[in-house]
């Protein structure tokens, strides 16, 4: 490797040479080719650092001479994002502007027009504007949109940055984001873990602001969770302060870190020592240690056997976010349920297949050495089924298995259970599809072409499988000129499903046909105005159009419609599951899901109902119930949607105007 | 030594290096062109060269010139080599150097002249419409002593005076003459298909003898190819240089630079493709200046000057036994498909030791190929490869031809 990289060095310098060699008439072609050393080398490290110390050659030599970023003090921040989403030649182009930025921002170069502050506060508006690259997690029009090669440049590009300057105007926005994020209770806690680190170790957040106080929270909860702690922090010595503690300091304790798990719906490793200890030498302290409702400790005191065994299993240092799912588990009376308990004991027994085994380590980060992958699976599980709307399909093309795994969650956690210890032993799953057995190992492809582990164990263990069968289903419905999710859904996801099916995409005419009669059925369906006042029992998988913030097409999504009720203030919104780990994005046309505040449960999305309706392509429904209806839904309505969908997605497809029998 | 080039056709790069010589030159193209000439200082003089007619010829083009003393005209695309030839044949005061450059310009009398001169040509002929077409495979067929059942006998067809590939077709068979021939092909010329190793070579000519030969390795025609060329091709050097030398008589070509596609058959026999005058497409002078270490834009320019001396022209050429120390390759990437989105360099790129660099460019969001495509299109980007092994340049720009870069 060592040579290969020189010879990125040597190849740079001699193109730079011809480039500093060129006359003016061929320098701008010489500096395409340029663009591709510097392509190469800002897919790594040492490679950026190598640029940042070419970059005032490359300046002078007039590299960005008759280009947009030719002027340093006339770049626009919020433009950055689009030129890294565009490619080479541009993205590389802005990465070598990022880089000359930052040594504006740094002093060691100066620009007229543009000062080492306004440097700085340029490369902060990129970060803050650009969190996705600085986070490494991309959003679903970026995974869409850009190449593995390019996210992988800008992940490059914005670390380095962030290593090397001041970050505190970024701080407000950042502790905005980890309240956010946390504020959707995710199972997999990652993002937001790093975010915190990051925010503590990059700032000082001692001061009495408002900020200040709320981010404090969210450390204590993951590094100090206690007084306790505070005082004795680190694993040892904390372990040796639980050993002389009286009851009162552990009560105190556990009220602490149960409050604060609560408040944060993140668990510190503390939290796994406490809890254990608290259970061997005072198990009446423990549903004070997990903050439970009244249901919650009626439960424990029914279940406490097997609940102090799953605890004793499971809960270690690196395992203890499963303390929350377990939490909420105990909240919801799940124990309550036969199958769920019979479910978890077999689990506790099972041998994991070898391959599975692999996956799981495979997407644990910084594993315990001395809990094993089961451990870790009966972790998962106990996550899934207390957090059923923190399900995310990571960077996967997955949605409809993360959709899936959430429904069975919520209303068959039994049957997940199960799905669960078939496919964790097996490494093999069959499902039933129009009167054929799916076998998935005798099928060979999935939407996915290689797992993303930056996902909850459950789902590591089921997606592969699930994608494949899921796969398989749409390709045997395909060719029926109508959407394959009509007959795909019920199958994949169960008899929650009502087999009825609108889609406003006609696959006969290629075209957007009856849209105001396809929108009747939804408003008869689904808004309580019009269904009779009815509420939505089980999710209804929806097909939705994903598109940019300036409302243009980018793709397709699956996302689960979970209610629709009217928002503290009144106004009648659609709740949804959005499975891309991110449920705030900008859809265009002012249309921006909300996670928080408009009456949201935590892991929901919302939206006024009218704009859902104006992004939604296919549901399914119950005609028997909507036939009476259609004709109750007020033309204006529509018309609103109808507005929204033709200025948006609309514009992408051909409208017909003919009335459909649907 | 000439007293002003008049370059005609406009091509920065020839510009550059023409000024870096320190040679005068004036540059003739379309009024397009003199906004940016004026203000990079290069001399320049428009003209409407798509047009002939009584303000717009060669001897109004001539009294324009005078201004700037050119004594002889370069012609840089294949469109402007009557032009030059005009230009010249008052200049040298030889009527029939605009007669060659119609030579160049019609690939029938091309042909027939290269036929009466010895050189091996396939059987050709001007057809004017598909049933000429069909007569022409029937009698070629017949000289084959096709029997019933056989396959029909390979026929190209090509515009009389076309660059390249544009307009190329390859009929293998009755049927398609009717599937792939338009109206508008013809009239053009047909010929039976050329047996061999495709290749080209660029000569520079002066004083009607060649000073410099260049050998192109085609890897895939249209796509990639290499300088110098590969083992086999350089064993036949000069058989090689023979025939061109051989051609170039018989054309009696006596200034510029030839560019003739030749097919080497096992026999060692070379059957004569096509030839042009005017530079290469397919970025082969660039490859040619790396590997040979001297500026061939410049040298294409500089031996069209009949009165440049023996020491001037040793100059600007390689030393006679120079032997590049390294093969430069390229490889032009289109599109496989025909909507796309993403650009995608593949890993294996970066961490290939022959790999220069590239000039690749993201598309467009869902940008499409235009149905009615030329020749091969326009390319997306060149990849250029240097390397010591001529194997393993083959190997990588087949390879990285049938990557998919666009998806």
């Amino acid at each position: 490797m060592g040579l290969t990289i020189d010879k990125v060095f040597n190849n740079f310098d001699q193109s730079f040479q011809e480039f500093i060699d060129s006359g003016p008439l061929t320098k701008k072609g010489k500096a395409t080719k340029l663009a591709s050393h510097i392509d190469i080398l800002s897919l790594t490290r040492s490679g950026l650092a190598f640029l940042y110390s070419k970059s005032v050659e490359l300046d002078r030599g007039g590299f960005f001479k008759d280009t947009s970023w030719s002027d340093p003090d006339k770049l626009v921040p919020y433009l950055v994002k689009g030129t890294l989403n565009y490619g080479h030649p541009s993205s590389s182009f802005e990465t070598l502007s990022e880089l000359r930025m930052l040594r504006i921002a740094k002093g060691e170069d100066s620009y007229e027009g543009i000062s080492a502050k306004d440097a700085q506060k340029f490369l902060e508006e990129v970060i803050v504007h650009n969190l996705e690259f600085a986070l490494r997690e991309p959003s679903e029009e970026t995974r869409l949109r850009m190449p593995d090669r390019e996210l992988k440049k800008a992940y490059n590009l914005f670390g380095f940055i962030m290593s090397e300057i001041d970050l505190n105007g970024v701080y407000e926005k950042l502790v905005e984001e980890v309240r956010l994020i946390c504020e959707q209770r995710p199972i997999r806690t990652q993002k937001a873990r790093e975010l915190i680190s990051l925010v503590k170790r990059r700032f000082d957040t001692s001061g009495e602001a408002k900020k200040d106080k709320m981010i404090r929270v969210f450390i204590n909860a993951l590094y100090t969770p206690s007084r306790g702690v505070r005082e004795n922090e680190n694993k040892e010595s904390y372990l040796e302060f639980l050993g002389s503690a009286d009851e009162t300091t552990l009560a105190s304790e556990a009220h602490e870190m149960g409050e604060l798990m609560n408040a944060t719906g993140l668990v510190s490793g503390y939290h796994a020592l406490l809890l254990r200890h608290i259970l061997k030498v005072n198990p009446n302290l423990v549903p004070i240690c997990l903050d439970l409702n009244d249901r919650g400790i009626a439960e424990w005191e029914k279940y406490h056997e097997l609940v102090s065994s799953l605890i004793l299993e499971t809960a270690s240092w690196d395992n203890c976010q499963c303390i929350y799912g377990l939490a909420r588990m105990l909240g919801k009376n799940l124990f309550s349920r036969r199958a769920v308990r019979v479910g978890l004991e077999n689990l506790r027994r099972i041998k994991i297949n070898s391959q599975v085994e692999k996956r799981i380590l495979k997407s644990l980060t910084e594993p315990d050495a001395d809990i094993t992958a089961l451990q870790y699976l009966i972790g998962g599980t106990i996550k899934v089924l207390g957090q059923p709307l923190g399900i995310g399909q990571g960077h996967n093309p997955t949605c409809q298995s993360a959709r899936g795994i959430s429904m069975w969650s919520q209303h068959s956690p039994a049957k997940l259970i199960d799905m669960i210890i078939t496919v964790s032993t097996q490494n093999n799953l069959i499902m039933r599809f129009e009167n054929q057995n799916l076998v998935s190992n005798n099928l060979v492809k999935g939407l996915l072409d290689q797992l993303d582990y930056n996902l909850d164990v459950v789902s590591v263990v089921l997606v592969p499988h699930l994608d494949k069968i899921y796969n398989e289903m749409m390709r045997i419905s395909a060719g029926r000129l109508e959407d394959p999710h009509k007959w795909v859904n019920p199958a994949m996801y169960g008899h929650w499903i009502q087999v009825d099916f609108a889609s406003c995409y006609d696959y006969m005419s290629n075209s957007i046909m009856d849209f105001p009669g396809y929108q009747r059925i939804f408003f008869a369906s689904f808004h309580p105005d019009f269904n009779g006042n009815r509420h939505l029992v089980y999710p209804n998988p929806v097909g939705i159009f994903i598109t940019s913030n300036k409302g243009d097409m980018i793709g397709f999504h699956a996302v689960s419609l979970l209610r629709v009720e009217k928002s503290p203030s009144g106004e009648m919104r659609a709740y949804f599951l959005n499975p891309n780990n991110e449920g705030r994005q900008d859809w265009g046309q002012g249309i921006l899901p909300s996670v928080h505040g408009k009456g949201e449960k935590q892991g929901e999305s919302s939206l006024p109902f009218h704009q859902f309706a104006a992004r939604v392509y296919a549901f399914h429904y119950s005609s028997l119930d909507v036939k009476n209806r259609l004709n109750e839904v007020p033309v204006e309505e529509i018309e609103k949607v109808e507005k929204l969908a033709r200025g948006s997605w609309g514009k992408s497809y051909t409208w017909n105007q003919q009335t459909k029998l649907w | 030594m000439a007293k002003c080039f008049a370059l005609i056709g406009w091509s920065l790069p020839v510009i550059e290096s023409m000024q870096k010589t320190g040679r005068p030159f004036v540059v003739v193209s379309f009024s397009d062109f003199e906004p940016y000439a004026n203000e990079n200082d290069i001399p320049f003089v428009s003209y409407q060269l798509d047009e002939w007619s009584d303000t717009s010829n060669s001897i109004d083009l001539y009294e324009k010139l005078k201004a700037f003393d050119a004594d002889v005209a370069v012609p840089l695309y294949e469109e402007t080599v009557e032009w030059a030839g005009a230009l010249n044949s008052i200049y040298r005061g030889d009527p029939r150097v605009l007669n060659r450059a119609f030579l160049f310009r019609n690939k029938a009398m091309m042909k027939r002249k290269a036929l009466i001169g010895g050189l091996r040509v396939g059987l050709f002929e001007e057809v004017y419409n598909k049933e000429g077409v069909k007569a022409f495979m029937k009698r070629l067929n017949q000289a084959n002593l096709q029997l019933d059942g056989e396959e029909d006998s390979w026929v190209h067809i090509k515009p009389f005076a076309s660059a390249g590939t544009v307009g190329h077709r390859l009929l293998r068979s009755m049927d398609e003459i009717d599937e792939k021939c338009e109206d508008s092909d013809f009239p053009c010329l047909a010929e039976s298909h050329l047996s061999g190793r495709e290749f080209s070579c660029e000569a520079f000519i002066n004083k009607g003898k060649i000073r410099f030969l260049n050998i192109t390795e085609y890897v895939k025609l249209g796509y990639s190819n290499f300088i110098p060329e590969g083992k086999y091709l350089e064993s036949k050097r000069d058989l090689i240089h023979k025939e061109v030398q051989k051609m170039v008589d018989i054309f009696g070509i006596e200034y510029g630079m030839v560019h003739p596609e030749w097919f080497l058959t096992e026999n060692d026999e070379l059957n004569f493709g096509e030839t042009a005058c005017r530079i290469p497409g397919g970025h082969i002078l660039e490859l040619c200046s790396k590997s040979y270490e001297f500026d061939a834009l410049a040298a294409f320019v500089i031996c069209h000057d009949p009165n440049i001396t023996e020491e001037e022209l040793d100059e600007i050429f390689p030393e006679k036994d120079f032997r590049p120390k390294n093969y430069h390759g390229n490889v032009m990437i289109y599109p496989h498909k025909r909507q796309f989105s993403k650009l995608e360099i593949p890993e294996s790129l970066n961490n290939e030791p022959y790999f220069v660099e590239h000039t690749l460019i993201a598309p467009y969001e869902g940008q499409k190929l235009s149905a009615d495509r030329d020749g091969f299109g326009n390319h997306f980007g060149t990849i250029n490869f240097k390397g010591e092994d001529p194997d393993r340049m083959t190997e990588l720009l087949k390879h990285y031809e049938e990557e998919e870069f666009y998806v």
